[in-house]
């Protein structure tokens, strides 16, 4: 198990610097992709299959096609590849490097419970007991978030929709 | 089932029946499409005739001897539990049948009185959610929910005010009633932060056992304050006539049961809070308030506003006798002035609504307002004129009116009391009884009986469903409302025997009052100006102004003078002194001085350029720095 | 048994390299991306403490919520991105500065 985290957690951030280095936004969406299915992997091994499989359907399957969607809507009509510019090496790298020492220390000083493997219960799997509270405890919550879908996709309609008459400029 | 828990039952469900049917109404008023606005008047009137069925059930059931209180958890805040409820005693229990029953009268009346209104439904939203909030301010069993039912009050009867939004007049009366009700808020929240502190509940009915620790008259005084605001009590009671600006019946509605109705009562609900010295604070500010209102009744010539001064100053009788004690005195005057103040604004609005007609027909413009335009209209409307003289009498406590009862009750308890505070005080209230005949008088006079000659044609009185509000209304100002001797006010609601000086002394005012007002009219058969002090309602808007502005002008006028006389002389010899200086310092100031500020200007350029640099414009540099601002922050939480 | 603190070291790892993503990359698109990627190193601590507590699901119900919310995040972003570049025929935010003088 520990070695299946190892390489799920090498999976993401290999390709998570992969973002970080790609000089084509194209690929850099796809590296995200390969980061997102590394971090299910890692919700796999950790007894979180729900999150895991809302994990690849959310975001592999849309947040990056959403993405995808919109590199291709904002590529110049060249047909030219976007190619993303870096700029700011010295703050962006001196800020994460130095929130990564700072966290990680913190991590390793401070005590956190060690992880404890769930009760095995015969009757109900990981997934049922989700369901089961997802339907009760977190009933408003779940609704809310239904509501807050809805209220987005109208939203990002309305955003993204062409206005002839109106548009600025 | 016990009988008990029966009762109990038929209660809890009666007051849900009686708070939620206005809210329905107001929330089906806004749901109704605009095309078919006419609906409205039909389910806001049917909604309330089930409040109203509600409240005589509660009524019924409750009885007017037990004082019954529910409660439930509402919410836990860290470990204090906050309750909500319902706490029904008699006066409670008088009050919401007083509040239903003058509200679907208001309904009723407003069908007919509001037909054709554009904005209709707003109108009838506004008046189901007033009505719900007032009953809410009457059920609840604490201080917080009442406070929240307060404040909803005093959002609705802004809206109501300012229902013509279009006028400068009505956004801005209604402007000015929301802003004084803000400086009682502030009085109200400042209680309860008291209240809760000291006491650690909001609980009206544990409260009658806690003291306050020392707090009791800052509390109580704080609870005035707000008291004072919503009810017009003196010096904050200019937003009550200017208030008149809104539609009619809400005139009625705000004077009769709900709106200044709520802080009568809440005087009422927590006069167990008030010690001594705050119930004399009390007493004096019902006292000027009673005089003052009544004086300005007398000066204006605004139908509506001598209405609106009249209810001032009956208002001010009723927090007098809370301030004296009287409760139950204060309470029933409380009930009978909702029905006769009612019934004398739906009667005022009748005629102003045919007049408005009148001139619409005829084409003449004038101010249909102003008794000394009308005149000679006890012909052309009967049914208005007997309402209005019924509803008038009892406002001026003629005896077999009921506010004669009323009057005589609060009149017997001053008697009674110890002390030349006391005599002081019924010698003012007689007075103010004096002057309340005098001015309903004149009104009436005005009204109907003056210019008989005039020639109104042909003025068809009003529609059934607005004269039947009326003929109701006219008949519950007479005695029976409140016990079957019209000359003993104990009945149903309060038991007492009038001290017979009482009696005899109130119709003694009465008759001295009738015939000084008889001779005043006989004398002056036309209209004069009257003195501005009343119209101007002692320039109570202005005194502020005057109370400053003169004595900066003599201390003004003064500095001139000593100004002329001494300091120019000492300013002349120091001139030439100053010119010998002034070359000294020019050439100071032209090599060390401005040397100083060139090299300042500068440090602030470079300053501002290298700030800039931070605000560059450029979203991810900001992210950077809060970054790394968070970053140091923690660390130096951290560490 | 995986220790808890290598949990915390790999989402401190993929919320730093996120973090360099925002300020470094000057494509808005790409500011998403990173935006994206802190989101899910949040998710990782949550899931990792929940199973201190297999009794309860708290975290891992957080952590979809999380998801939920962050895919609108993602649909309203860009759907502003869009609107900026038909307006300002660019998807770089540097070079949109209508609002500082010169």
């Amino acid at each position: 198990m520990i070695y299946a985290f190892y390489i799920f957690a090498f999976i993401a951030i290999a390709s998570a610097a992969g973002i970080l280095f790609a000089r084509r936004l194209f690929h850099a969406a796809l590296m995200l992709l390969v980061c997102f299915l590394g971090v299910a992997g890692i919700y796999a091994v950790s007894f979180a299959e729900w999150v895991a499989v809302t994990q690849i359907l959310v975001y592999a399957g849309g947040v990056v096609v959403i993405i995808i969607f919109g590199i291709m809507l904002t590529a110049r009509i060249t047909g030219r590849p976007t190619a993303v510019a870096n700029s700011r090496w010295f703050s962006g790298t001196l800020l994460g490097l130095g929130a990564m020492g700072f966290l990680i220390t913190l991590f390793v000083r401070g005590s956190f419970g060690n992880g404890v493997m769930p009760a095995s219960d015969a009757k109900f799997t990981m997934v049922n007991r989700f369901g089961i509270e997802l339907m009760t405890d977190y009933m408003l919550p779940f609704e809310g978030a239904g509501l807050l879908l809805l209220i987005t996709l109208v939203g990002a309609a309305v955003i993204a929709a062409t206005r002839n008459k109106n548009s600025i400029s | 089932m016990s009988p008990d828990a029966d009762i109990a039952y038929w209660i809890v469900a009666a007051s849900m029946i009686v708070l939620l049917a206005p809210l329905a109404s107001g929330i089906l008023s806004a749901l109704i499409p605009v095309r078919y606005s006419w609906l409205v008047s039909l389910t806001a009137s049917f909604m309330l005739l089930v409040a109203v069925a509600g409240a005589v059930v509660l009524v019924s059931n409750a009885g007017l001897h037990d004082t019954r209180h529910f409660s439930t958890a509402w919410f836990t805040l860290g470990g204090n539990e906050i309750a909500a409820g319902i706490l029904v005693d008699k006066y409670a229990a008088v009050m919401v049948l007083v509040v239903t029953i003058v509200s679907f009268l208001v309904h009723l009346y407003s069908a007919g009185y509001m037909a054709g209104d554009a904005s209709i439904r707003r109108y009838f939203v506004m008046l189901g959610f007033f009505t719900f909030t007032m009953l809410g301010i009457v059920l609840s069993d604490n201080l917080l929910i009442l406070f929240m039912c307060w404040e909803l009050v005093g959002f609705s009867s802004y809206m109501l005010i300012g229902h013509w939004m279009e006028l400068p007049e009505a956004a801005q009366a209604s402007r000015k009633a929301y802003m004084m009700n803000r400086i009682g808020d502030l009085g109200f929240i400042a209680g309860l932060m008291i209240v809760y502190r000291k006491a650690g509940t909001f609980d009206i009915s544990i409260l009658a056992s806690h003291s306050l620790q020392g707090w009791e008259t800052t509390a109580a005084l704080c609870f005035f304050l707000a008291i004072a605001a919503k009810s017009a009590q003196f010096p904050l009671l200019t937003w009550l006539p200017d208030a008149m600006a809104g539609p009619t019946p809400v005139s009625a509605l705000i004077h009769a049961a709900t709106m200044v109705a709520a802080g009568v009562f809440l005087l009422g609900r927590i006069h167990f809070m008030f010690p001594p010295e705050a119930l004399q604070v009390v007493t004096a500010a019902g006292l000027l308030t009673a005089l003052t209102g009544a004086a300005a009744a007398l000066g204006h010539f605004d139908i509506k506003k001598i209405l609106a001064y009249s209810t001032v100053s009956q208002l001010g009788l009723m927090v007098t006798a809370l301030g004296m004690g009287a409760k139950d005195a204060a309470m029933l005057h409380l009930l009978t002035h909702a029905f006769f103040k009612a019934g004398l604004f739906l009667a005022a609005g009748a005629i102003i609504h045919t007049l408005h007609q009148v001139q619409v027909s005829t084409g003449k413009t004038y101010d249909v307002q102003d008794i000394r335009n009308l005149g000679g209209l006890r012909k052309a409307m009967p049914v208005t004129f007997v309402v209005f003289v019924l509803c008038g009498a009892a406002l001026s406590g003629i005896p077999m009116f009921s506010g004669f009862q009323s009057k005589e009750a609060i009149l017997s308890h001053m008697l009674s009391g110890q002390g030349e505070w006391s005599l002081i005080a019924a010698f003012l209230f007689l007075l103010t009884a004096f002057l309340t005949i005098v001015y309903t008088f004149r009104l009436i006079w005005f009204v109907f009986i003056a210019n008989e000659g005039r020639q109104w044609g042909n003025i068809p009185e009003v529609p059934f469903v607005m004269r039947f509000p009326m003929i109701v209304l006219g008949l519950a100002s007479l005695w029976w409302i409140v016990s079957l001797n019209p000359f003993s006010f104990s009945g149903w609601f309060m038991t007492g025997r009038a001290t017979g000086s009482a009696t005899m002394i109130s119709i003694a005012v009465v008759i001295t009052a009738l015939a000084t007002s008889f001779l005043f009219v006989r004398k002056k058969p036309t209209p004069t100006g009257a003195p501005g002090i009343l119209t101007n309602t002692f320039y109570l808007d202005n005194v502020f102004g005057a109370l400053v502005t003169r004595p900066v002008g003599h201390l003004s006028s003064l500095c001139v003078r000593i100004d002329r006389r001494y300091i120019d002389g000492i300013l002349h010899g120091a001139a030439y002194a100053q010119v010998t200086l002034a070359h000294i310092v020019g050439w100071i100031d032209k090599t060390i001085v401005d040397g100083i500020v060139n090299f300042v200007a500068r440090l602030a350029s470079w300053l501002g350029a290298f700030v800039r640099t931070f605000q560059s414009g450029n979203i991810q540099m900001y992210i950077f720095w809060a970054g790394m601002g968070l970053l140091l922050l923690t660390l130096y939480i951290v560490t | 048994m995986i220790p808890i603190e290598n949990y915390l070291v790999l989402s401190a790892t993929l919320f730093s390299i996120g973090l360099m993503i925002v300020v470094i990359k000057r494509n808005a698109i790409a500011v998403l991306l990173g935006l994206e990627l802190m989101l899910n190193a949040a998710n990782i601590n949550l899931v990792a403490f929940n199973l201190a507590h297999p009794e309860r699901l708290d975290g891992q119900m957080f952590a979809v919520f999380v998801i939920i919310v962050a895919a609108c995040e993602a649909a309203v972003g860009l759907a502003i991105i869009l609107q900026a570049y038909r307006v300002f025929h660019t998807a770089v935010p540097d070079s949109i500065s209508t609002l500082k003088e010169s």
